[in-house]
């Protein structure tokens, strides 16, 4: 009779092992490529480049010197005439036979990702709490119309808008500046933030702010002192969520930014070395660049079905 | 000053509600409303944004007409097609797959789910770049992998023509998959476990079950998740653009990729613009007759 009280998810201690062997076995192959980017991160040149590729090496940080340094080789005899080196990372450079030239771009262009990201996170969030609290509390004519409108902004291919707004921005100034890549980024997560944000504030009981306006607080300051505080957690996933967002694209960074704004997507795949790709200092470049979204996958594994469906999803 | 505070306190709520959602509706008109209009404006036209001087002229339909009936854009339709449809498919059963064994509340279940969800957080063109590596025919992991056990030979997924539309399909779906899995699980959990209790006493196997129980219930949330990856798929770039950039030849020139060659590299802006709308009503098209046949699924 045991056995037949059982629901799937109560399943058989055997088949519970046997799920649990496959999820194991197919986290393990997923992971390969992002370990496999971390370890090369750690390799030198000639190990990244050898076959069968090596699984155990001796890590080097030749990648990283890479990644921040430019460099230019030069004859022994150049060499020998320069003072010793000064830092460890000279020594390494030297023992290449190469020279550091100067600074590298991939602090500024991570500091531009970093800058364009906070940006657009700060005012799609705060634009986007706004009209989710109105949407969500006030009777709006049309309103499912204008949150489909506001959906729908989501089904461009960015690469179709790209044209137009590239020749605006042209006009206005804004191509190729920081101000113009938090507008444009501000804007194309306002239809995430408006969802998630109007889903997390219909969750919020209205008596709240009615008790506080009884008490004599107006209608913005319930607003801002009562509903705003409640939802500290929904505005924080939905925060993640739009900084991810802005972290990740690459189509408008690598059409409408060059030199000043460029972000470290467009720029990761260009770091070159001595013929061909610099696969170390990509793979330093790359694993800087996931670090950041990989924490906040674990501090966001709660909402995380929230976000990727736009909250059609709350679990 | 009291009478403006107190005008400001009596604000009503019409108008908070108004000011409120205005900064997001002047946005999104003027940077994404506008330039679509622009572009449908463009579209009727012979302009290149690459020579400022040159008189503008509206060609009517022209550009329209080219592309319907060109071959070659037929063929990126096709190739795109292939893309859409293969991942879908691919990502639809081991989406679902995984969520069925996830769902066997086991130890460790929830880290397992976080780490399993990882490829999908990441940027898309970074991930392109880094597969190129993986998939080196020389020096890369993926050969290496795939010969390990049993010598198949090298394949060469981003040289080769017959190769690389599945090299796409192939990082499209690790990439992808959790987030099949995700929306999949979340239906599962959805289910009353009275559902199941009441099939037992009525003595329905575990099969009748799965077909009449846990499938019905899943169906809705498989059927969202492919209209989000359907739509982000339609619309492929970034990925495929580091990956292979739609090479070799233009084995992998997906829409999109097409779309920016003619529009950043030949400046072809009218011609492209032209393009741009042909993509986007398919999208919308498509999209609106996916949402009426799921709803219609969802109310039976």
């Amino acid at each position: 009779m045991m056995d037949t009280s059982r629901s799937p998810s109560e399943a058989s201690g055997f088949s519970r092992k046997l799920a649990a062997t496959i999820i194991i076995v197919y986290m393990v192959v997923t992971l390969i490529p992002i370990s496999w980017m971390v370890a090369t991160s750690f390799k030198s040149v000639d190990s990244a480049i050898s076959y069968p590729p090596e699984v155990f090496f001796e890590p080097s940080l030749e990648g990283y010197v890479n990644l921040f340094t430019n460099r230019s080789r030069q004859p022994k005899d150049y060499l020998d005439s320069l003072p010793p080196p000064e830092t460890w990372y000279e020594e390494l450079v030297r023992s290449r036979e190469m020279v550091i030239t100067g600074p590298s771009k991939f602090l500024p262009r991570y500091s531009n990702s970093l800058i364009i990201g906070f940006g657009a996170t700060f005012f799609s969030v705060f634009l986007g709490s706004l009209a989710a609290y109105a949407l969500s509390r006030f009777k709006v004519p049309l309103k499912d119309d204008l949150l489909f409108f506001i959906l729908s902004t989501r089904m461009f291919p960015p690469i179709a808008v790209a044209v137009p707004i590239f020749i605006m921005y042209r006009k206005l100034g804004l191509g190729d500046t920081h101000v113009g890549m938090i507008i444009l980024y501000t804007v194309v997560n306002l239809s995430l933030s408006v969802w998630l944000l109007k889903g997390f504030m219909d969750e919020i009981p209205r008596e709240y702010e009615e008790a506080a306006m009884i008490d004599g607080y107006s209608r913005m300051q319930a607003f801002f002192k009562v509903v705003l505080p409640q939802a500290t957690t929904g505005i924080a996933a939905t925060a993640i969520f739009c900084m991810i967002f802005s972290w990740n694209e690459y189509a408008f960074a690598v059409l409408l930014t060059q030199f000043n704004a460029q972000t470290a997507p467009p720029f990761i795949p260009t770091i070159i070395g001595e013929g061909g790709l610099d696969w170390p200092a990509i793979g330093a470049g790359t694993t800087l660049f996931l670090i950041p979204v990989m924490i906040f996958t674990v501090v966001l594994r709660k909402h995380l079905l929230r976000g990727i469906t736009f909250g059609a999803v709350r679990k | 000053m009291k009478s403006a505070v107190k005008k400001f306190k009596g604000l009503s709520d019409k108008a908070i509600a108004w000011i409120f959602i205005a900064p997001t509706l002047i946005l999104l008109l003027a940077i994404n409303i506008y330039p679509l209009i622009y572009a449908i404006r463009m579209s009727f036209t012979n302009f290149y944004a690459n020579k400022i001087g040159r008189e503008v002229k509206f060609v009517g339909l022209k550009n329209y007409k080219k592309i319907l009936g060109k071959e070659e854009i037929w063929e990126k339709m096709q190739i795109t097609a292939h893309f859409v449809c293969w991942t879908l498919v691919i990502q639809a059963l081991i989406g679902l797959g995984l969520a069925l064994l996830l769902n066997k509340k086991f130890k460790g279940n929830e880290l397992l789910t976080t780490l399993i969800v990882l490829p999908m957080m990441l940027s898309p063109a970074v991930v392109g770049v880094f597969w190129t590596y993986l998939y080196n025919p020389q020096v890369g992991l993926f050969n290496y992998v795939v010969n390990f056990f049993y010598d198949f030979g090298i394949f060469d997924m981003i040289g080769s023509s017959t190769l690389a539309p599945w090299s796409i399909v192939i990082v499209d779906t690790w990439m992808w998959t959790p987030f099949t899995m995700l929306i999949c699980l979340a239906g599962l959990r959805s289910i009353p476990n009275y559902l199941y209790e009441a099939a037992e006493v009525d003595r329905a196997s575990k099969w009748q079950q799965f077909i009449h129980i846990t499938l019905p219930s899943v169906l809705p949330f498989l059927l969202l998740a492919l209209l989000f990856r359907g739509i982000e798929n339609f619309k492929m770039f970034d990925l495929v653009a580091e990956l292979t950039s739609g090479g070799p030849g233009s084995a992998t020139e997906l829409a999109s990729i097409n779309l920016k060659r003619e529009a950043f590299e030949k400046w072809k802006t009218g011609y492209s613009s032209a393009f741009a709308v042909i993509l986007f009503v398919t999208i919308f098209g498509f999209g609106n007759v996916y949402v009426k046949v799921m709803n219609k699924i969802k109310d039976r």
